[in-house]
């Protein structure tokens, strides 16, 4: 494989509410064309980890870096930072004021500042992608969760970003609706996007993922492909958190 | 003269033939006064609302946020003050109080507008910052998440929302000004009420005016209120959509179960 270009760099990141350490010190790398799951019990700060990767959340030390460079040094205004890192949530959390093609038409022209017809076509070339092209006069009411969560990933794949940011993306969703997210995402992962992805769902994490980090108690505690981390883990709790997953190989 | 009218119908239409363009006149200053009012209280309650719901930023420095909590501050005493003391008595003040403090001789209908402006603003920021908390605080993640900042996210995000959902209470203060507007009658302001007052005088028939003014104000209010319901409707938007095409992926055959290996 070629030299990898190294995108995203999270080092010693720590992240406190109040007095409680959520995060303590976690550190990792994110290649391009890399698909990053993040796994681990509930609770343990996956969430979290990733809303400080876009600041969301402000993380209280360590170093977030995109390109080599320290996001809060290098962008002054981080809003051109987050529209290169996309983010996908786990309520989905459309404009709810918004049609589907004006959702994922406004990053477009607010943010980015193109014109309107560029902007349409871009945001109809990825709701076709995720099958949704038919619904762009629909408001978000309208929608399945389903659909909902395919709409959210075409708003953030129209700004075109480097790497997309899933917190559980199929966690909110009816059993029945989770297969054509997942089939989303994976088209997404053949294609080559960086995706960084927290998720519950074993089955994709093992085969779509190029890496799996298992998260506990705010560390990383276990870092690997996904074949030795599934077939394989070396950290005890990493046994005890997927042996309650039923991976049936 | 006619002969004088010997029962109260015969008396409400003889006053209404004699008042009935002072009493229409009135009422379009009450009315005037009301709109006006609202319409400008909106405009310092969204300006008031949207100052104070503004998130300190942790990236920024000192001095932002301490001048950003000094504004809060008065805005927030001019909030509790106005709503906090009666409109009768802040035109008073206002009327009066510029008259020996400042030596300015503004006309009644000037105060009445600063008055009703003002006091409909101390009760609009409340309620404009209520719609702006309401917003689940999922809208505003996401658009900051897509590169917005504050000022765009508060404008083509969240006040489209809150303002949807705070429109019941703007045709509610609305409404409650048409009618309050008439202690303005304190400073002469001559609106509806100021208006039957002195029709009344004329004849001592205040029964018959009254019941005429109370009609009159109904009828303004209750018109208000409907028109405000059609613009609610309005803002909602279609009911259903238009299916442009056939939605391929949504497939309900279960979980997705990924068989073979990535080829990369
Ligand atoms: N805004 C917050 N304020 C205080 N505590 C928080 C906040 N957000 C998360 N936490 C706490 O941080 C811990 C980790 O939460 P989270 O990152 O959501 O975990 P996960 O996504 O792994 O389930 C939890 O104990 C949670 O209660
Ligand atoms: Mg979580």
């Amino acid at each position: 494989m070629a030299e990898k270009e190294l995108l995203l760099s999270v080092q010693d990141l720590k992240k406190q509410f109040g007095e409680r350490e959520i995060l303590k010190g976690i550190s990792f790398n994110v290649n391009k064309g890399d698909v990053v799951c993040i796994i681990g019990p509930s609770g343990s700060g996956k969430s979290t980890l990733i809303r400080c990767v876009n600041f969301l959340e402000q993380p209280t030390d360590g170093v977030i870096a995109y390109c080599g460079k320290n996001v809060l040094e290098t962008f002054k205004n981080l809003p051109l930072y987050r529209t290169k890192v996309g983010m996908v949530f786990q309520q989905f959390n459309l404009f709810n004021n918004m049609t589907v093609l004006e959702n994922c038409m406004v990053g477009q022209v607010k943010v980015l500042g193109k014109d309107k017809e560029t902007a349409r076509n871009t945001a109809m070339k990825y709701l076709e992608h995720v099958g949704m092209a038919s619904y762009i006069n629909a408001k978000p009411h309208q929608l399945s969760g389903g659909q909902k969560q395919r709409v959210a990933i075409a708003r953030a794949l129209a700004l075109e970003p480097e790497v997309l940011l899933m917190d559980e993306p199929t966690s909110a969703l009816d059993p029945e609706m989770v297969g054509e997210v997942l089939a989303v995402m994976k088209e997404l992962a053949d294609e080559g996007l960086t995706m960084v992805i927290v998720t519950h769902e074993m089955a994709f994490a093992r085969d779509v993922s190029s890496r799996v980090i298992f998260i506990d108690q705010g560390v990383v505690a276990e870092e690997s492909s996904p074949e030795e981390i599934f077939s394989a883990p070396k950290n005890q709790r990493t046994k005890d958190f997927l042996s309650r997953f039923n991976l049936g190989k | 003269m006619a002969t004088m009218p010997d029962s109260f119908f015969s008396w409400v239409v003889f006053l209404l033939n004699e008042y009935g363009g002072v009493l229409i006149q009135g009422a379009g200053v009450t009315l005037l006064l009301a709109l006006v009012g609202t319409f400008i209280g909106c405009v310092i309650g969204l300006a008031v609302g949207i100052v104070q719901t503004i998130p300190e930023d942790p990236n920024a420095g000192c001095f932002k946020n301490s001048l950003i909590r000094g504004v809060k501050a008065v805005l927030s005493s001019y909030v509790e003050i106005f709503r906090g003391t009666p409109m009768i008595v802040q035109a008073m003040v206002v009327y009066y109080g510029a008259m020996s403090l400042f030596d300015i001789d503004m006309s009644a209908m000037f105060a009445g507008f600063l008055v009703v402006s003002i006091n409909t603003g101390a009760y609009m920021a409340e309620t404009v910052r209520g719609g702006i908390e309401s917003i689940d605080a999922g809208q505003r993640e996401a658009a900051v998440a897509i590169g917005m900042d504050h000022f765009q996210t508060m404008r083509f995000v969240v006040l489209p929302q809150a303002l949807r959902n705070i429109m019941p209470q703007i045709g509610n203060n609305l409404i409650i000004n048409i009618k309050d507007t008439s202690v303005l009658n304190v400073i002469s302001v001559t609106e509806l009420y100021f208006a039957s007052k002195s029709a009344a005088g004329v004849y001592y028939r205040y029964f018959e005016i009254f019941f005429i003014t109370c009609i009159i104000y109904f009828i303004m209010t209750f018109t208000a209120s409907r028109i405000l319901r059609w613009l609610e409707s309005k803002m909602d938007g279609p009911k259903d959509y238009q299916l442009v095409e056939y939605d391929p992926m949504a497939d309900p055959c279960g979980h997705f179960q990924v068989t073979n290996k990535k080829g990369r």
